[in-house]
């Protein structure tokens, strides 16, 4: 069969709503594109758990700190489960680490910025985890079967993460002036990141993983979703939001205002430039080189067999 | 260092199923990966690990296929047996009345 041939197959089989497997046979572009999307996704994962272990020793109670140490574990596991499906695609697991501490992949824009209180727990586990999981659950029907099934695991964690978020979120709402101000400081703080999370809309002639369906909703309407879903829920406990204000339009959606977000600052995080960018692959690079011996010795085929 | 594809069961009404894959030196720190990666929360009672090179599947998927009409091994074949039934009481109630008569 000749390329041509193949590669009209496969664009039927996706047209149809047909999945693919690891083994199938694929063009490049769609194995190299499902690769890096899928391995920014597992750098998220990880990069995502520095942050919150950031916030470990904020937390109040001693339960709150198990519970917070057991939702950066998942984390941590999500990005193995993730990564080991980007390694079937072909790159090595140790390639995808060289590269991240390297700063030559990406990771999610929210965790490039510093956290400083108790409310951003709040705010991560909350809003982060929510947004998260609309973009998630929406990745569940994508055209790529193996990282499917390692989401629909991933979306239940999730799940549990935005409870676990939004217990924290009631804690800080109901008490005192101090701490529903945490909640506010956080709010300002978030918000914007947040709405970049989504992504500037989606250029749908041009989006190659739309095409392929790998994703299959655009970036703005995954905000949407997440708009019409979270803003009412801060607004009924009385917090208020900052530049871009979302505002209720007639067919009851919570609308934002294109030109009222400002793009730099995650064109900035696009370049490795953000407020803390460089000191989280610090950390993240010495983590590695700290842990090495760890990988040696768990290399080692079974040692104490003998 | 290999892949180790892992299985788990739920409980004892399901067979093990497929859940994923770890990779490993050995099938025991294949276990303990698979423990951590897929059971931190009772999702199952047991694992099982197997490396992936151990696993043998059909290179060519076609021969997955049925080959000839064996359409006779699905229910589908066997609804008109509806139809049928109807035919069999009929039939039964006109050798009934036959016998009847022939009892007389
Ligand atoms: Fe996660
Ligand atoms: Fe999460």
């Amino acid at each position: 069969m000749t390329y041509e041939a193949k590669l009209g197959g496969f664009a039927d089989h996706i047209a149809q709503g047909g999945k693919v497997e690891a083994e199938d046979w694929m063009p490049d572009d769609y194995r190299r594109g499902v690769l890096k999307f899928i391995e920014m996704h597992a750098n998220s994962e990880i990069m995502g758990a520095l942050p919150e272990r950031e916030c470990l020793p904020m937390a109040p109670t001693l339960r709150r700190k198990m519970s917070l140490a057991a939702k950066i574990q998942d984390e941590v596991g999500h990005a193995q489960l993730l990564y080991r499906v980007a390694e079937d695609l072909g790159k090595s697991r140790d390639a995808m680490y060289q590269d991240l501490v390297n700063g030559r992949s990406k990771f999610h824009n929210v965790f490039h910025y510093p956290v400083f209180h108790w409310g951003d727990v709040a705010i991560i586990g909350w809003l982060i985890d929510g947004a998260a999981l609309v973009t998630q659950a929406a990745l569940l029907d994508s055209s790529y079967a193996p990282y499917t099934r390692v989401l629909k695991r991933i979306c239940s964690e999730e799940q549990l993460h935005l409870r676990h978020g939004e217990h924290i979120t009631m804690e800080l709402a109901s008490g005192t002036q101090a701490q529903r101000d945490m909640f506010q400081d956080a709010l300002n703080r978030w918000w914007l990141p947040i709405i970049h999370f989504f992504g500037p809309k989606s250029n749908v002639a041009k989006d190659l993983l739309l095409r392929w369906k790998v994703k299959t909703r655009t970036n703005e309407d995954l905000r949407q979703e997440f708009l019409d879903r979270y803003v009412p829920k801060v607004l009924e406990l009385g917090f208020s939001f900052p530049t871009p204000v979302p505002t209720r339009a007639e067919s009851g959606q919570w609308l934002i205002k294109d030109e009222d977000i400002d793009w730099d600052p995650l064109d900035a995080i696009k370049r490795n430039e953000g407020p803390e960018t460089e000191r989280r692959l610090t950390t993240r690079r010495d983590i590695y080189q700290g842990h090495r011996w760890v990988r040696e010795v768990l290399a080692e085929p079974a040692v104490h067999a003998a | 260092m290999d892949v180790y594809e892992v299985f788990r069961r739920s409980g004892h009404k399901d067979p093990f199923e497929h859940c994923g894959s770890v990779i490993a030196s050995d099938s025991e720190m294949a276990l303990l990966m698979a423990k951590e990666c897929f059971l931190r929360r009772r999702e199952g009672q047991h694992l099982w690990v197997a490396r992936r090179t151990d696993i043998h599947s059909f290179k060519d998927e076609s021969l997955l296929e049925i080959a000839a009409d064996k359409s006779y091994r699905f229910p589908e074949a066997y609804r008109d047996v509806v139809a049928k039934r109807e035919k069999a009481r009929a039939r039964a109630r006109e050798v009934g009345a036959a016998a009847g008569e022939s009892n007389r």
